[in-house]
């Protein structure tokens, strides 16, 4: 550490250098690529139930060059640092199509799929920060937005990217609030809405478990397990199933032994375990420690394979939903679909965990995507929406068989609705596959409270 | 009353855990009269260490202890090469900046080496088959392994701890650096030496605080010390800062305060945090250096 | 323990300096510490017995290197030539500087003008716990929550009640003086270290107190006012640019009040009661208006702060428990980087670490997960080598370059050290 002064300032000029460097000129047009700015026409696009009318940005500019930039924002460090393997999944789709197909093709011409992204730290307005740098305030840094973590990040952005008409697609998260009419251009991705859980569950109940009468619900204190709660309650509106005790955990929480101790007291004969990240498998172990066996669901966001491995016995015979392929599934093993992720996973992202499901729905979602892209009739930002917005049993990546991707419009905003019920089997290892799939297409506008939409 | 009665024995569980964390801030508060930022997280790192040794086959007791001699050693060399040059005459201020971007840092080290996948930490106390801690029955309420080991754990140390710093030499040593280490070094004791000596036994007992807890917790990862701290620096500040005993008794009750909040008021319910801080803050108001806090003179 | 009797020096400097604070030419200046974070002064301890108030009576006969506080009329003694040349870098800086902030929305990309934006509010937010912690000498790391409750105040004023945006700011700094109030109380009993934990515990509940009684879009408690409430009023002007004068010409203002605040009376009161409490009660203090009306302010800088913030950022987010913990943190370290009880301190240091976390981000490819620790080591580094900050540093090679001893300064002299015996 220099002791004289002037060694002090030479370092702190090193600081301030640090500290300044890459600031850049208004002047400067990056040359990203992506939508033109166009200084806002109204744009007389017939068709789509978009209204382009008061668009900043048009959307209707085709991309000039070949490559067509994708941004996103998603923690990389911090606690939530996991999430970002959700990325690499996509990353490693996208340099796949790029190496092996030469690109996405639309309207006849290849495009290469260029990809940037920060790390918000799952700090929503960070990912605000960080969504207007990438895009840039007149929209023309980036083609569109993908797969935005948080549900509150996407929030923070939807109106940013609504106004100057950039699509913000495939969050990854399952809120229903993408579901809003009042912001076209944000669509979710293919995880279920977490109200589906709900009714999935009291499906179940009611097709397997008739005896059920009374059922114990822990969840996040938060969107996410407002969503469970109000679309589970709404679920068994009308059956003779009815929620004795709701215990809610604060976010983030690794532990809820207090919350457990309330529920366990009830002797409820099921238990909604909306639990996510650490606190589902703690809920498990202490249902197990206090003796308390009723029939049991684990949030979507609980089946992988830390997760279960972690609750160990006590996550034995849990019900769960999925609609992609569980890499640990030994049924998938020879699916051609599952050989050319994990395939293609280790060579164009080596360092990701082929195991962990997340890196399985990323790599869905850019699969999905691509399909999108394909089908859309012009590479602008208009098309690519209407394409995303009106897809019709569109199959890939991993989704389990028998899941189609189909979106209409304002009424099917939801791409997810195809989910299999699945059944955790300890001494397996994995979960299995119970019954058929459940299809709730079309449904979930009609199932989710409309506070939980548009809010 | 059962369902109080559990309720009670989660808090306490909790409980052995905010004390065991507080009792490592009190102890190098104690010999140094700073706050550490980063105690937690370098019981993260700590804890990381012995899960890895654990997992290539040490006997869990084993990598514990090893893991306690590593941090013992890092808290020196931190205190050295940290915390001292900074110290040196300056605003403690700046060393709590030094110590929040040792917060930063160990944290994300231990993301960098140890990953993001949330781990198991291995029982040292009896467990059954599907992993979970057998339990003792004790007047008709089961209490589990975990918190007995916790709790012995924690005496255990309140215990060495009192015999070392009001019952040797070198405690007193470290008690006349705590309170002047001007004055001591001009006594001939080597200041320096014993700063270390305080961060390095801090650093081992939150080492072992760590793994405990983790072992008790279904899973750990990264996010281990987060929730945790907060409340184990509330119970430092109720227990008042230099008092290990005042440490593990605040423990307790934050977590019984917490936990029996968490079933009696369901008003609360989202928000139980407030219980113990604003049982603290009554507390503080009556007794401002906690409750077992030695009470300062000021002279003018 | 027998008392040694009070350093001599004392009585006889305070009549001498009447137009300053009680000060301790002790050390270089170093940043003003605070008596509370330091270990309780142990009356008892038996190997003190029978030393001298060796330190304190040092730190008084001391005259140091302390520097003149910024930009006050040159002070008492020094030379004439080498205050005039201070004076002239000074008023140079002020200009460059000036210019530069004027200018500087115009040249760069509306993006970065946003995150220009963000650095004054902080600074704002820091110039606040900067009067209370640098200048007063209570610890808080709770400023997070004022900087909240301004922003909700705003938020839930513009998003509820159709307020616009500019009459929301004079309000949010009410609530958040409030809430001030209300912990300042408390704070006259509650001391040092466990004031601070209080404060802490203050950051952690309010995202939890947010969740629980806001709603907003989409069933979380994220307020989010419609974009077109912040645009300019002016012609000509973009809408960023637009926020960040209005940034920037609240903080002048505030920076201006804050400075103006520090040299009165009640600043020198301020400061008399971080450096001695019980001898400035003695002379006439009242104390506790003093500390809670500290705290009130320091509080309502922070809510403005907050309520500057839903421009910026359009929102106000109570959806993660850590962010307004992080924001306490955040004008911590701006403060004590930039400079505790220093004027330019606070904003130097939102500078900063604004500047600094952008570019440590992606600095290891492929391992981001590292870039929390970057930051952090530079925060380590900075540390070390400017132990009173940038602007004392700063005001130290002004001071060495042109040569003038600078006579000690009550606004940025340390209270005693903590080993008075």
């Amino acid at each position: 550490m220099p002791r004289s002064l002037p060694g002090r300032f030479l370092v702190l000029l090193l600081a301030l250098a640090l500290a300044t460097a890459a600031c850049s000129s208004r002047d400067e047009t990056t040359t990203g690529s992506g939508g033109r700015d166009g200084g806002g026409d109204t744009s007389q696009e017939g068709g789509a139930e978009i209204d382009t009318e008061n668009c900043a940005v048009d959307p209707t500019t085709e991309v000039e060059g070949d490559t067509i930039k994708l941004v996103s924002s998603f923690p990389q460090s911090g606690l939530t640092a996991a999430f970002s393997e959700i990325a690499k999944g996509w990353k490693a789709f996208f340099e796949y199509t790029n190496e092996e197909q030469g690109g996405v093709e639309i309207n006849g011409k290849k495009y290469k799929i260029e990809t940037e992204d920060k790390d918000d730290e799952y700090n929503a307005q960070k990912t605000s920060s960080n969504i207007e740098e990438l895009v840039g305030t007149s929209g023309d840094k980036a083609f569109a937005v993908f797969s935005v973590v948080g549900t509150a990040n996407n929030i923070n952005i939807r109106d940013f990217l609504g106004e100057n008409c950039v699509p913000n697609l495939l969050t990854a998260t399952g809120s229903p609030a993408w579901g809003n009419p009042e912001y076209p251009w944000t669509i979710g991705s293919t995880l279920a809405p977490y109200t589906l859980e709900g009714h999935a569950f009291a499906e179940y109940l009611e097709a397997e478990e008739p005896d059920v009468k009374t059922v114990a619900m822990l969840v996040q204190n938060d969107d996410f397990g407002a969503a469970y709660e109000e679309g589970f309650k709404d679920a068994i509106e009308g059956t003779d199933i009815k929620v004795v005790k709701v215990e809610k955990y604060a976010t983030g929480a690794n532990e809820v032994g207090a919350q457990l101790t309330s529920l366990a007291a009830t002797k409820a004969d099921a238990f909604f375990n909306g639990g996510t990240l650490l606190a589902c498998p703690d809920a498990l172990k202490k249902a197990q420690a206090a003796n308390w066996k009723p029939v049991i669901w684990v949030s979507g966001t609980c089946i992988s394979k830390t997760l279960t491995g972690i609750a160990g016995d006590a996550a034995d015979g849990v019900i769960s939903m999925t609609n992609v392929k569980d890499p640990l599934n030994p049924i998938y093993d020879d699916d051609e679909a599952m050989k050319l992720y994990r395939e293609k996973v280790k060579q164009y992202q080596p360092d990701a965990d082929i195991d962990n499901g997340i890196v399985a729905y990323g790599w869905t979602q850019a699969a999905i995507l691509v399909k999108a892209l394909e089908n859309a009739e012009k590479a602008t930002r208009l098309d690519v929406m209407n394409s995303v917005r009106n897809l019709d049993g569109v199959e890939g990546g991993l989704l389990i068989p028998g899941a189609k991707v189909t979106t209409s419009g304002t009424e099917d905003p939801y791409m997810g609705e195809t989910v299999q019920r699945v059944q955790y089997n300890f001494a397996e290892k994995h979960f299995e596959n119970i019954g058929e799939p459940v299809d709730f297409e079309g449904k979930t506008a009609k199932l989710t409270p409309k506070g939980l939409i548009s809010g | 009353m059962d369902l109080f009665i559990s309720q009670l024995l989660n808090g306490i569980g909790n409980g052995v855990v905010y004390a065991s964390v507080a009792l490592a801030l009190v102890l190098i508060f104690r010999t140094t009269g700073l706050l550490n930022f980063a105690q937690g997280e370098m019981a993260l790192f700590s804890t990381y260490i012995s899960w890895k040794l654990a997992s290539s086959g040490l006997p869990v007791v084993a990598a514990i202890l090893l893991s306690m001699v590593i941090a013992f050693v890092a808290g020196a060399i931190i205190e050295r090469v940290l915390i001292r040059p900074v110290e040196v005459g300056r605003s403690p201020l700046n060393v709590v900046i030094v110590t929040l971007g040792m917060f930063l840092a160990i944290n994300s080290f231990a993301q960098l080496f140890f990953g993001t996948d949330p781990q198991t930490m291995p029982k040292p106390w009896p467990s059954d088959a599907s992993g979970n801690d057998e339990r003792i029955n004790f007047l008709g309420q089961s209490i589990s392994w975990a918190v007995i080991a916790l709790a012995l754990v924690l005496t255990a140390e309140c215990v060495l701890l009192f015999l070392l710093l009001q019952k040797t030499r070198l405690g007193l040593k470290i008690r006349a650096v705590a309170s002047n280490p001007d004055s001591s070094r001009l006594v001939g004791i080597n200041a320096g030496a014993i700063l270390m000596l305080g961060w390095a036994l801090s650093a081992a007992i939150g080492a072992l605080a760590g793994s405990l807890v983790a072992a008790r917790s279904t899973g750990f990862d990264a996010s281990l010390m987060a929730t945790v701290l907060v409340y184990a620096f509330a119970a430092a500040a109720l227990g008042g800062f230099d008092s290990p005993l005042g440490a593990v008794i605040s423990g307790l009750v934050v977590g019984v305060a917490d936990a029996l909040t968490t079933q009696y008021v369901d008003a609360l319910n989202g928000i139980e945090l407030v219980v113990p801080l604003g049982l603290i803050l009554i507390v503080l108001l009556v007794r401002p250096t906690g409750l077992f806090g030695r009470q300062t003179v000021e002279r003018v | 323990m027998t008392p040694t009797g009070s350093p001599p020096d004392r009585p006889a400097e305070r009549p001498r300096r009447t137009l300053r604070a009680p000060g301790r030419g002790g050390g270089d200046g170093a940043a003003g510490s605070e008596t509370g974070v330091t270990a309780p002064v142990d009356p008892s301890h038996p190997g003190a017995g029978g030393m001298p108030d060796g330190d304190q009576a040092a730190a008084f006969a001391r005259p140091g290197e302390a520097p003149a506080p910024a930009a006050t009329s040159p002070g008492t003694g020094g030379d004439g030539q080498g205050r005039d040349r201070v004076t002239v870098i000074r008023i140079a800086t002020g200009v460059i500087l000036a210019a530069a902030a004027l200018y500087a929305p115009f040249y760069f990309e509306p993006e970065l003008n946003r995150v220009l934006a963000q650095v004054l509010y902080i600074a704002i937010a820091a110039m606040g716990l900067n009067l209370l912690t640098g200048f007063n000498g209570q610890v808080s790391i709770g400023h997070g929550a004022f900087f909240g409750v301004g922003a909700f105040t705003t938020a839930i004023l513009m998003v509820d009640h159709g307020w616009t945006y500019e009459p929301t700011i004079p309000i949010a700094a009410a609530v958040a003086a409030a809430v001030g109030v209300a912990v300042g109380v408390p704070a006259l009993r509650v001391r040092g270290l466990y004031l601070a934990l209080i404060t802490l515990g203050l950051a952690v509940i309010f995202p939890r107190v947010a969740t629980k009684y806001v709603k907003g879009q989409g069933g979380i408690a994220l307020l989010r006012p419609d974009r077109s409430e912040f645009n300019s009023l002016i012609d000509g002007l973009a809408s960023d640019q637009w926020q960040y004068f209005e940034c920037l010409v609240i903080a002048v203002v505030l920076f201006v009040l804050a400075w103006n605040l520090v040299r009165s009376r009640t600043g020198r009161a301020m400061i008399a009661v971080r450096d001695q409490e019980l001898a400035a009660s003695t002379v006439g203090v009242n104390l506790s208006r003093v500390k809670v009306g500290t705290f009130a302010l320091s509080a309502a800088y922070a809510g403005v702060a907050g309520s500057l913030s839903v421009m910026i950022d359009r929102a106000a987010d109570g959806t993660n428990p850590i962010l307004y913990f992080q924001r306490s943190i955040e004008f911590l370290v701006a403060v004590v980087i930039g400079g505790a009880a220093t004027i330019l301190g606070p904003a130097v240091g939102a500078f900063l670490i604004v500047f600094l976390r952008r570019n440590t981000e992606n600095l290891i490819e492929g391992k981001e997960v590292l870039a929390p620790a970057v930051f952090g080591a530079a925060l380590i580094v900075i540390v070390y080598v400017l132990p009173e900050g940038v602007v004392g540093g700063l005001r130290k090679l002004v001071a060495r370059l042109t040569k003038r001893r600078v006579p000690p300064s009550a606004l940025t002299a340390a209270p005693m050290s903590e080993s008075a015996p």
